[in-house]
């Protein structure tokens, strides 16, 4: 066991903690996974759950292959790749936004031609805008307080970019919108422009809102107000939170232990957007309490990779990922614990889903390819 | 402030100022919900998926005394289609055919292809997931509906699904319905259905069901959680007699109808026991005579001359009067203070002297009031009076065991509550100022037929489980003797005079005897004396026993406000109980002296039945019913008679395969069951046995059409 791990460490390059952050939420996604698939074995696979169990074990181990070759790569090249990444990704949000297959009511997925499965563009989007932004903002660090030669061309490319996954995918257009500004506050730019930026968002979400009203088969602004007025006026949350809460309740200190979630029931989708809970109903607060750690832990190891990193584009686009990340892990917790209104945001790295999992492991193939390249500086 | 320091606060503003505080928030927010509100969301979680599933129990059913069923609970269902629940390999696959066959067995009114596209729009909506299929469908009809496509991959993985629920049905419509009553939500209980809930209602079961797909709504029976079966309720077996109550309810009706009257009433009691045979209630209602109100139990009216029997009885009992002593009854009319009183009949106005029992028996009001008057009339005697009828027990209710009876007023001597005045004792002597319901009265008159034993009435002689006899409800005295044995022989003798010579002498028959007493009450007289104008409503009523020597039935017979061919009692209500009693007579065999005490005559050939033939089984019946002695074992289903000449011989009846029969004689059931299992149609007309068959017999049997004429 222990030359495994030698040897696996010997192969593993970068920041040791991160690689152990990634191995924990994946068992955590694992175990979360084969517990709450039941329903869905159920109804569709004839009461399979070793079915799902496999297939998301293969996605993970997939998506640990990814890590591992992205991390070896240099990370300068993302910087290269990312105004072609921006040229595919736009044209693809807008044809999602027109031709995208509709599924759980929202267009945010496209069926791959010949493969026949699906793809959320905006996971490719949200990488590609990320890098960007890195990109922009480690460019212009000498004139980065300017409005003109620095600020605009900055946020032009993301105002577009969660404008076009708005419509349709409102909580990750204002998560990205979010990581941008954060990204933004880290790479330097003036705090009164992030503050103009932030009320230019606002004004983006206005315009969005009054748009829905005429066009409700692209914009889904009814659902965010029934979703909003759930969330204000229903003391339990809605159907979908009360269940969560009662989970989260039926864990108590220590949880119920492996598979043994009742809720996973009633809860809809619990294997993505309410899998914290039934984690927590199945190990517990002290699971809870392991699983929250996990993306603070990875955010703190990336504030230690800035303060080493010499490079600006290293430095933001770890710190963007990694907040893009424990955002998005934090919104998706503070949904089943009633502390936001119900959004339809995955958990990063532990959630089921292809795409969402890929993307998670090019973000963490990043981060420790900009460690490894910062690890190999100091050796 | 170098660059890298002003990065690097920002970061460390990220970190302690977002991402920490914001972990801090997650973990307390689930502590709070975990353990803080814990007991509050595992309580709704309980609630959740399992619930308990109440099972209605069977209803008890209501029989007649002779076994017929009069009420019994008819179990159907209500089917409903979930388009939501199939899968959609499923639905695809068979949404065409289950369309084709919904719109073709089921509801014609949409097409195939328009039924298909709705059941397919509902399924993409998702909003219905209740649609009708059928109400009210039988057992066999779900289990065909249930054989549709789709729907027959059962309930989860076709979506089609059967609500149970029971109809209560009474088999014989109308007959003694108000008494058989309901029990209905939101609704009084009515009659014996009422009074009997806890042994019909049977005790409910349930079982705990899970919740194993709260997004469709699936639930399953929780199987380590002990089901409680229902108990089923317990069968009421009542004292009705239906052939008798379907004999008291025609003529009820047909009086009614003839008379144009409001409403009636007629009760059919078994002296000795005080069981009733029989008790119609019929009131007009906008779809014709319905049983709508129980007046018989719940109607306390002022009984009329059908009360002198009581005033009579208590003068015989306190030794005022004997039935030869003479009064005066001045015409038939007199005056009481300022109020004047006449006799209804217009006999009295030749009369000045008769002798009590004439008074009674022609029914003057004058010559009773004044014979009361004058036995009570003095200082405090009218309490006397109200003592006696308190003995006859006019004044307490019979508990008869069906909701809502009335109770009966008779008013306390002198008492300034119930309006006691000088008028007040000669007019309760003949009837008024009293009330009493129509039951009351007929108890009160079957303990004189019943020799002075005052029997309990009642409805429901048992109860039943499984056919086993749980409980058994004995007759019940009342009363040993309600007055002295004299007393009891005059008002029999009396009564029995009523139809020899008095006011019902019209209704006497030779065939047997009964004893009885008219009633004519004015329904509103309070108005006509101060209207001063003779628009007048009668309630005319009777009330009886027969045979007169030795009771077995009593009877009371009411018809409010007759509008038409007469008002007297003896016109209107006397017909009613003749009929009943006629009826009730010559099918009660037991009643019956022997016809014959002669030994039986020898069987003669001629009247012999022979040449007559059917199922075997139905003529053995016949045969043994008869006591007529068959020989014979013929193997065939259908046998013939040969009369012998002190016997009857069974022989076999072939047909010939592929030849019209002749089937003259025969009975409907039987022609068409030889002429059915040759193929042929037959159109049936007239009722009786076959008189002509419109294809010869003999003729080749080619399935055609037969006509029977029945005469």
């Amino acid at each position: 066991m222990s030359t495994v791990i030698a040897r696996l460490s010997a192969e593993l390059r970068g920041d040791r903690s991160i690689w152990a952050v990634i191995a924990v939420l994946a068992v955590f996604s694992l175990l979360g996974v084969y517990s709450s698939t039941g329903t869905l074995a159920y109804l569709k696979q004839g009461g399979n759950t070793e079915a799902y169990l496999i297939r998301h074990g293969i996605i993970l181990m997939g998506g640990l292959v990814l890590v591992y070759v992205v991390h070896l790569m240099n990370y300068s090249l993302f910087s290269r790749l990312a105004p072609g990444l921006m040229m595919i990704a736009i044209p693809l949000l807008l044809y999602t936004l027109v031709f995208g297959v509709n599924i759980n009511d929202a267009r945010r997925w496209i069926e791959i031609p010949f493969i026949g499965r699906t793809f959320q563009p905006s996971d490719l989007a949200k990488l590609a805008l990320i890098l960007y932004v890195a990109r922009t903002i480690s460019g212009k660090q000498e004139y980065i307080k300017d409005l003109h030669s620095a600020f605009i061309p900055i946020i032009v490319p993301v105002l577009i970019v969660c404008g076009l996954i708005a419509p349709a995918d409102l909580s990750s257009a204002v998560l990205l919108f979010f990581t941008c500004v954060l990204m933004m506050v880290v790479g330097r730019v003036s705090l009164q422009y992030i503050g103009l930026l932030l009320f230019l968002g606002v004004v983006t979400f206005g315009v969005l809102v009054t748009l829905g009203n005429y066009f409700p088969e692209y914009i889904r602004v009814e659902t965010w107000i029934s979703r909003v007025n759930d969330f204000m006026f229903d003391p339990n949350g809605g159907y979908q939170v009360q269940q969560a809460k009662i989970a989260i309740a039926n864990g108590e200190w220590l949880g119920a232990g492996p598979g043994n979630s009742i809720q996973r029931n009633y809860l809809p989708s619990p294997y993505a957007d309410f899998i914290y809970a039934i984690i927590c109903e199945e190990y517990g607060i002290i699971g809870g309490a392991i699983l929250i750690s996990m993306y603070v832990v990875l955010f703190f190891r990336v504030t230690r990779l800035v303060t080493k990193s010499p490079k600006a584009f290293g430095a933001i686009v770890a710190i963007g990922l990694s907040i893009s990340m424990v955002l998005q892990a934090f919104i998706n917790m503070a949904v089943a614990t009633h502390l936001v209104p119900v959004t339809g945001v995955t958990l990063p790295m532990v959630s089921m889903g292809g795409t969402s999992i890929m993307f998670s492991c090019l973000a963490f193939g990043v981060i420790l390819s900009v460690s490894r390249y910062v690890e190999s500086l100091e050796s | 402030m170098d660059i890298k320091n002003e990065v690097l606060y920002r970061v460390y503003f990220l970190l302690f100022g977002i991402v920490v505080p914001a972990a801090i928030l997650l973990l307390y927010r689930t502590v709070q919900i975990s353990i803080v509100q814990g007991d509050t969301w595992r309580e709704q979680g309980e609630n959740n998926y399992v619930r308990y599933k109440e099972i209605p129990a069977d209803r008890g059913n209501i029989f007649s005394s002779d076994g017929s069923l009069l009420a019994t609970s008819i179990p159907y269902f209500d089917l409903y289609f979930d388009p939501v629940a199939p899968n959609e390999r499923d639905f695809n696959l068979y949404i065409d055919s289950l369309a084709y066959c919904w719109a073709t067995y089921i509801d014609d009114t949409y097409t195939v292809g328009g039924l298909r596209d709705h059941l397919i729009r509902l399924r993409q909506d998702s909003t219905n997931r209740h649609l009708m299929i059928k109400r009210k469908v039988s057992y066999a009809e779900k289990k065909f509906i249930e054989s549709f496509p789709l729907f027959r991959l059962g309930q989860f993985r076709g979506g089609v699904i059967a609500e149970q629920r029971s109809d209560r049905r009474r088999p014989f419509g109308v007959l003694a319905q108000r008494t058989i009553g309901y029990v209905r939500e939101g609704a009084k209980p009515v009659g014996i259905e009422g009074y009997f809930e806890p042994y019909l209602q049977g005790d409910p079961g349930g079982l705990y069901m899970i919740c194993v797909d709260r997004k469709k709504d699936i639930w399953l029976p929780l199987q380590d959680l002990s089901a409680i079966d229902p108990t089923p309720g317990d069968d009421v077996i009542t004292t009705i007699d239906i052939n008798v109550q379907d004999i008291v309810e025609n003529a009820l009706l047909r009086a009614l109808n003839y008379h144009e009257a409001e409403w009636g009433t007629a009760v059919l009691m078994e002296v000795k026991s005080g069981a009733i045979k029989a008790i119609a209630n019929l009131g007009k209602s906008q779809e014709g005579w319905w049983e709508t109100y129980n007046h018989a139990v719940g109607t306390s009216v002022e009984p009329g001359s059908t009360f002198k029997l009581a005033s009579m009885m208590a003068m015989l009992e306190d030794g005022f009067v004997r039935l030869e002593d003479s009064i005066d009854i001045e015409k038939g009319k007199t005056q009481f203070y300022e109020d004047v009183m006449v006799d209804s009949s217009p006999e009295s106005e030749e009369i000045d002297t008769t002798t009590v029992r004439q008074v009674f028996q022609m029914s003057s009001n004058v010559g009773m009031a004044k014979l009361v008057n004058q036995a009570y009339g003095g200082q405090g005697d009218a309490a006397r009076f109200i003592r006696r009828l308190q003995q006859f027990n006019l004044h307490i209710p019979t508990g008869i065991e069906i909701e809502g009876e009335a109770a009966p007023y008779i008013k306390e001597a002198y008492s300034q509550k119930d309006r006691w005045s000088g008028t007040t004792l000669p007019w309760m002597a003949i009837g008024y100022e009293s009330r009493v319901t129509p039951l009351q009265l007929l108890t009160f008159y079957n303990a004189v037929a019943n020799n002075g034993t005052m029997m309990q009435p009642y409805l429901v002689s048992g109860i039943q489980r499984n056919g086993e006899e749980l409980e058994t409800f004995r007759p019940t005295v009342v009363k040993r003797k309600i007055a002295s044995e004299r007393t009891i022989r005059l008002a029999q003798e009396l009564l029995a005079g009523v139809v020899l010579e008095g006011t019902a002498k019209k209704l006497f028959t030779d065939r047997y005897s009964f004893a009885g007493k008219t009633g004519t009450a004015q329904t509103n007289y309070r108005r006509l004396s101060a209207e001063r104008t003779r628009i007048g409503g009668y309630r005319a009523s009777f009330i009886g026993y027969f045979p007169a020597e030795n009771p077995v039935y009593s009877c009371i017979v009411v018809i409010h406000n007759p509008r038409a061919h007469g008002y007297y009692g003896s016109d209107v209500a006397g017909p009613v109980f003749r009929e009943i009693a006629d009826k009730t007579y010559f099918a009660t065999l037991d009643i019956h002296e022997p016809v014959n005490t002669q030994p039986k005559p020898k069987l003669a050939t001629a009247q012999l039945p022979s040449y007559d033939f059917g199922q075997r089984q139905d003529i053995r019946n016949v045969m043994e019913y008869l006591d007529l002695p068959v020989y014979g074992a013929p193997t065939t289903d259908l046998v013939m008679l040969r009369a012998k000449t002190d016997s009857v011989f069974m022989d076999k009846k072939t047909l010939f395969r592929g030849q019209v029969p002749n089937v003259t004689g025969l009975g409907l059931k039987d022609a068409l069951y030889v002429l059915e299992n040759l193929g042929l149609q037959v159109d049936v007309q007239g009722v009786g046995k076959v008189a002509l068959q419109s294809i010869r017999p003999g003729t080749a049997a080619q399935r055609q059409r037969i006509k029977l004429t029945l005469q």
